[in-house]
């Protein structure tokens, strides 16, 4: 055998055995991104939009975010060191087993479903989208006083949140939809929140839902938007 | 990656010297500890219901979470992990070098024992490091906000005052002296790049802390432990956390000991597993909370 053979031959199992070794060692656990239900990160909306959707907290109460993920941003109410509550914001996208609850709710506060679990825990879903929960903690909470805080969210900049996804929905509705005026989805960061301050006017709230629609139409179906 | 975070709860020993050591060091801090190793009692305890069904729920939601690669429930438990078995190594090095300090014929291997003060500040610094790293992954803090650590530090529930309490009074007092927090910052200042290679402890967690090289990993090290101290010191003091306190807290759990402190520490190390017990706990009741939410 020749040498260059040789040593082509010992540098293709060395390469062979590095490429192996990565491929099936467990490194690929210790790699970033992605989310729980591997469904892609730009579908997700990412934790830091959710944050500023919390209920401000009340006089002697203490609002502390405790976990902040994709799709997922949680805090806790606490009243001196008592922690009264768990509040959380989740995108039901990575958790889809969690939207089947509400298909049998009764009840709607701000005209979303609203679904109890268990004894201290109260869930709402938000645009088909956002599952909004409050859980007693320590002492509890009283149904009444679950249902204030829940409504104490910004329900509204949450229902008008658009992941990525909906924006190319958006901009084929912005086309059926000239309401929208000069309201240009691209030009906007990747997820537009609405700020409190500029709650949606009425038509540019049709248009979302319209919007919100052919993104489910999309997603749901697999056929493109009309 | 194949066992999850609840399942490793479930495990933890109900009854050993690793749980004595944290009953006796839970006597200095106020709001009981509980040694919960039922992922179910952990369950019912966040969501205020025993309803099966939704317990049940939770479970298969955690599970599914800390199996998430990127979630960083799990890996925040392989950093507890190396730390721990660092430092069970580094206590039974040492704990041989006290009895081989002794007997004539091999008394040189008290030479090659990393005994000295500045690696036990460097040992300590590596763990708060790997708290703020751990507690990144878990909560999802971007990288090194120093910032947002001080500020949840004093949010840290039940377990983890244990847990501060038990790395303040075990790696700082017992070991440094009573002076320990305020000694850290000069004792890291003298550690060198390759003492600090000498730490097992070190080794495993280099790629996860920021910055590149031993200079900037140093620098991180002292950073983080900065941060910490100022609110480590409040919390010593405001508990009058001492060495003698520490080891008379000790004494009603694990028995009379007649040793120095230093012994003390290293017998600790060598033997007990309290960082990567209460770390566990910690992350289990992060996860439990989460996937309660996401039902």
């Amino acid at each position: 055998m020749s040498r260059r053979l040789s040593w082509g031959l010992g540098l293709l199992l060395i390469a062979g055995l590095v490429l192996g070794a990565f491929f099936v060692l467990p490194f690929r656990s210790w790699l970033p991104g992605g989310t729980v239900a591997d469904v892609p990160n730009r579908l997700v909306v990412n934790g830091t939009a959710l944050n500023r959707l919390f209920p401000a907290p009340e006089a002697g109460e203490t609002l502390v975010f405790t976990q902040e993920k994709r799709g997922f941003s949680q805090a806790r109410l606490k009243q001196g060191d008592a922690v009264r509550a768990l509040l959380s914001i989740s995108d039901v996208t990575t958790s889809p087993a969690s939207r089947t609850k509400f298909g049998s709710s009764g009840s709607a506060l701000a005209g979303w479903p609203l679904v109890e679990q268990g004894d201290q825990s109260s869930a709402l879903l938000v645009a088909d989208r956002f599952q909004v929960k409050v859980i007693g903690q320590g002492a509890g909470l009283s149904l009444d006083e679950r249902h204030e805080l829940l409504g104490a969210f910004n329900l509204q900049a949450l229902a008008a949140l658009n992941p990525a996804s909906a924006q190319k929905a958006l901009s084929q509705a912005q086309v059926k939809a000239p309401s929208l005026g000069g309201q240009s989805p691209e030009a906007r960061p990747s997820l537009p929140a609405i700020s409190p301050a500029e709650q949606p006017s009425d038509n540019r709230l049709a248009a979302l839902q319209a919007a919100r629609a052919a993104a489910h139409r999309q997603t749901a179906v697999l056929t493109p938007a009309a | 990656m194949s066992t999850t975070v609840l399942e490793r709860l479930e495990r933890l020993p109900h009854r050993n010297l690793t749980v004595l050591a944290l009953r006796g060091i839970s006597t200095l801090v106020p709001g009981t500890w509980t040694n919960i190793t039922s992922a179910e009692a952990m369950i019912h305890e966040v969501l205020g219901s025993t309803d099966p069904e939704l317990t049940r729920q939770v479970r298969d939601r955690a599970d599914e979470l800390s199996r998430a690669r990127h979630e960083g429930y799990a890996r925040a438990l392989s950093l507890y992990d190396a730390v721990n078995r660092s430092q069970k190594a580094a206590g039974g090095l040492r704990v041989l070098a006290n009895v081989a300090g002794a007997l004539p014929l091999v008394k040189r291997l008290t030479l090659f024992t990393p005994a000295n003060e500045t690696l036990q500040a460097a040992d300590l610094s590596l763990k708060v490091a790997a708290e703020m790293l751990a507690f990144t992954q878990v909560n999802g803090l971007p990288g090194d906000s120093f910032g947002d650590f001080g500020a949840s530090l004093t949010e840290y529930t039940s377990e983890a005052r244990v847990r501060m309490a038990a790395l303040v009074c075990f790696d700082a007092f017992l070991p440094l002296g009573d002076q320990a927090l305020q000694r850290l910052d000069g004792l890291l200042g003298r550690v060198a790049s390759h003492e600090l290679r000498q730490l097992p402890a070190y080794v495993g967690m280099a790629p996860l802390i920021p910055g590149r090289g031993d200079q900037a990993h140093l620098s991180f090290l002292r950073r983080s432990v900065d941060q910490w101290v100022g609110w480590a010191d409040g919390f010593a003091s405001q508990l009058g956390l001492t060495g003698q306190r520490t080891v008379r807290a000790l004494e009603t759990t694990i028995g009379p000991w007649h040793g120095g402190f230093e012994q003390l520490a290293i017998f600790l190390d060598a033997f007990t597993d309290t960082y990567a017990h209460t770390g566990v706990q910690a992350v289990a009741r992060r996860l439990v909370e989460r996937a309660a939410a996401e039902i």
